[in-house]
């Protein structure tokens, strides 16, 4: 377990917290929605309730990240968001096409979102254009992928955020800057095995204690791309679930956890790993936990 | 009768890595490939004809192509020295492999390695404070990778830019350490201004020397003393300048170097590489550039 040297910020979205040193803020987790694409709103609007509860019960943060395949899903997601999720929550938006970025910022800005908007994400692929288009509608806060196709271990994930590994014209946190974002969470950028995917974890500290910005990934990924595991299917939910562990216990913030339907499993098994570390960083680091943190919640 | 010109590259050439693509295969899953950027610079220099071509350098910048793949070497922002420096491997042979592939019949192969002080000067060193040491194990490291690079390339041309700073009095010792005993030519480009270190430059231990007459064409009278000791690659088209040099301009400057070091001027080619320079002017210098070689050539 882990406390950083460098000073740790800590970046606040709509009341939830993240960031710091380990053991104060419990491990904030995304939880992905419509990655096949087609909305399913009813189904969503389930999960939803699932993850607000569970959230509330645990004291672990949740935070909804819908995927936009489609420039026509635009509309209708933001709706759902508008009437679904409460007026005060975060919600994230995982978008990969820079087309799709930009008219969805667009319908934010108009919609006066952009303060609970999660932007998921900046990486070495931004185009002018996008780039662009957050300047004018600028997000409250931005995930930035230290995806570094020249280099997979923890040095080329800062790489890329220094110098854009000169595939890009600047590094990804001047970039950063320069559009006008302050809030970032770093992705540490998950990778299949046998292409360094233990590197996504073990860069959670060497981000965190070089920049002190708060640091995670999507592990699940990793588990995903574990192809012998489809041969044990009883146990590969149970290591997708728990491969989040991980990120906490080496210090990092966030878990990007997959499909909202993990839910149930994975949020018990954080505050778990939550209350973990910080029983263990309180006591030698002497670092408190904030009020909501499941340890606060759950051990009484 | 004078054996003929041959075109040549220096090393890096401009190709546009598309990075929205590239994120895409690593959303999708898809490993990084680096080949279509090889298939492009090599089609380039192909298409406008050059004798020897290069991988065209697209993986990295050429500092981080060689200290990226060396035990020792660290790089986030710059490359750090953080232990002894040590080949592990192939760094550019599975690219120049590839390359190889891709050529018509006759064209020539360069296996451009970058300096050993070039690499020392350009890395943060926090392990060895000695900088000859440091430069030696980079040169050693080079060594292995030159030897690896026999059997795929048809020249080994070292890129040392540094030595037109400053040129350490061990120089020779370290360029020989790469090239003594090779089993095929060598090649030393150094860009800048070479005027104070002619005399030590044509002492080097390669075949031949290579500098950028183009945007320095004083040194053709400073090279004249010495015209006759060594094979020379005549820069003859800049590579800082994206005005296209017409194929007039460049066979008077070739004749020019051709009066001066005679029968010695093997190769004509830009004078460094090509990376900053937009790709459509990179290629148009080429082609004036291999004219203008055919009309030197007499074709």
């Amino acid at each position: 377990m882990f406390s950083f040297t460098k000073e740790q910020k800590v970046f606040d979205i709509s009341g939830i917290s993240v960031g710091g040193q380990p053991g104060m803020h419990p491990t904030v987790l995304f939880g992905g929605l419509f990655f096949k694409g087609e909305p399913d709103f009813d189904d969503a609007k389930q999960h939803l309730q699932t993850i607000f509860d569970l959230s509330k019960q645990t004291g672990t943060p949740v935070i909804p990240d819908f995927f936009v395949r489609k420039v026509e899903y635009i509309q209708p997601i933001i709706a759902f968001i508008e009437k679904v999720i409460p007026k005060k929550h975060p919600f994230s938006l995982d978008i990969i096409e820079p087309s799709i970025k930009i008219e969805t910022l667009e319908l934010l800005a108009e919609k006066k979102l952009l303060s609970r908007t999660i932007y998921n994400s900046i990486h070495i692929g931004i185009t002018k254009e996008e780039t662009e288009a957050l300047q004018k509608y600028t997000p409250e806060l931005a995930i930035i992928v230290a995806f570094n196709p020249k280099d997979t271990s923890p040095d080329g994930k800062i790489e890329v955020l220094e110098n854009g590994a000169h595939l890009t014209e600047c590094g990804l946190l001047e970039l950063v800057r320069k559009i006008g974002i302050e809030k970032l969470l770093i992705d540490t950028a998950a990778l299949a095995p046998g292409e360094n995917s233990g590197a996504a974890i073990a860069a959670l500290p060497v981000i965190k204690e070089e920049y002190g910005f708060p640091a995670g990934c999507a592990i699940h990924n990793v588990v995903e791309k574990s192809r012998w595991l489809n041969d044990f299917p009883f146990a590969k939910k149970t290591v997708d679930a728990a491969s989040n562990n991980a990120i906490p216990l080496f210090g990092g913030d966030f878990a990007i956890f997959g499909p909202i339907e993990n839910a149930p499993l994975v949020i018990p098994l954080m505050a778990w790993q939550d209350i973990l570390v910080s029983e263990y960083t309180e006591n030698y680091f002497g670092v408190s936990p904030v009020a909501s943190h499941p340890r606060r919640k759950l051990l009484k | 009768m004078r054996q003929k010109l041959k075109t040549s590259v220096i090393g890096s050439y401009p190709i546009y890595i598309d990075t929205l693509d590239v994120i895409k295969d690593y959303f999708s899953e898809q490993q990084t490939s680096w080949t279509k950027y090889i298939d492009q610079a090599v089609h380039d220099m192909t298409s406008a004809g050059i004798n020897f071509v290069s991988d065209g350098q697209t993986r990295d910048p050429f500092i981080q192509l060689f200290t990226r793949n060396l035990r020792g070497c660290r790089i986030r922002d710059r490359t750090e020295i953080l232990g002894p420096v040590q080949y592990t491997g192939p760094i550019t042979e599975p690219d120049q492999k590839y390359a190889k592939r891709l050529l018509p019949r006759n064209t020539g192969l360069i296996g451009v390695l970058t300096g050993p002080y070039t690499l020392m000067k350009s890395s943060l060193d926090f392990f060895y404070h000695d900088e000859k040491q440091l430069a030696f194990d980079f040169a050693a490291a080079l060594r292995n990778e030159a030897e690896l690079l026999l059997k795929h390339v048809d020249l080994i041309s070292i890129d040392e830019p540094f030595f037109s700073n400053e040129l350490p009095d061990y120089a020779k010792e370290l360029i020989g350490t790469i090239t003594n005993g090779l089993s095929r030519p060598t090649r030393l480009h150094v860009c800048g201004d070479v005027s104070r270190i002619i005399p030590q430059l044509v002492d080097m231990p390669v075949d031949i020397l290579s500098h950028e007459f183009k945007a320095s064409p004083y040194l053709f009278d400073l090279f004249r003393e010495y015209s006759s000791v060594k094979k020379m690659c005549v820069g003859a088209v800049r590579s800082d300048d994206v005005i296209v040099e017409t194929v007039e301009e460049i066979v008077t400057h070739v004749k020019k170097a051709i009066t001066i070091f005679g029968d010695t001027v093997v190769q004509i080619a830009p004078d460094c590489g090509q990376r900053m320079l937009p790709r459509d002017i990179a290629f148009l210098k080429l082609q004036n550039l291999v004219k203008a070689g055919e009309i030197i050539n007499g074709g």
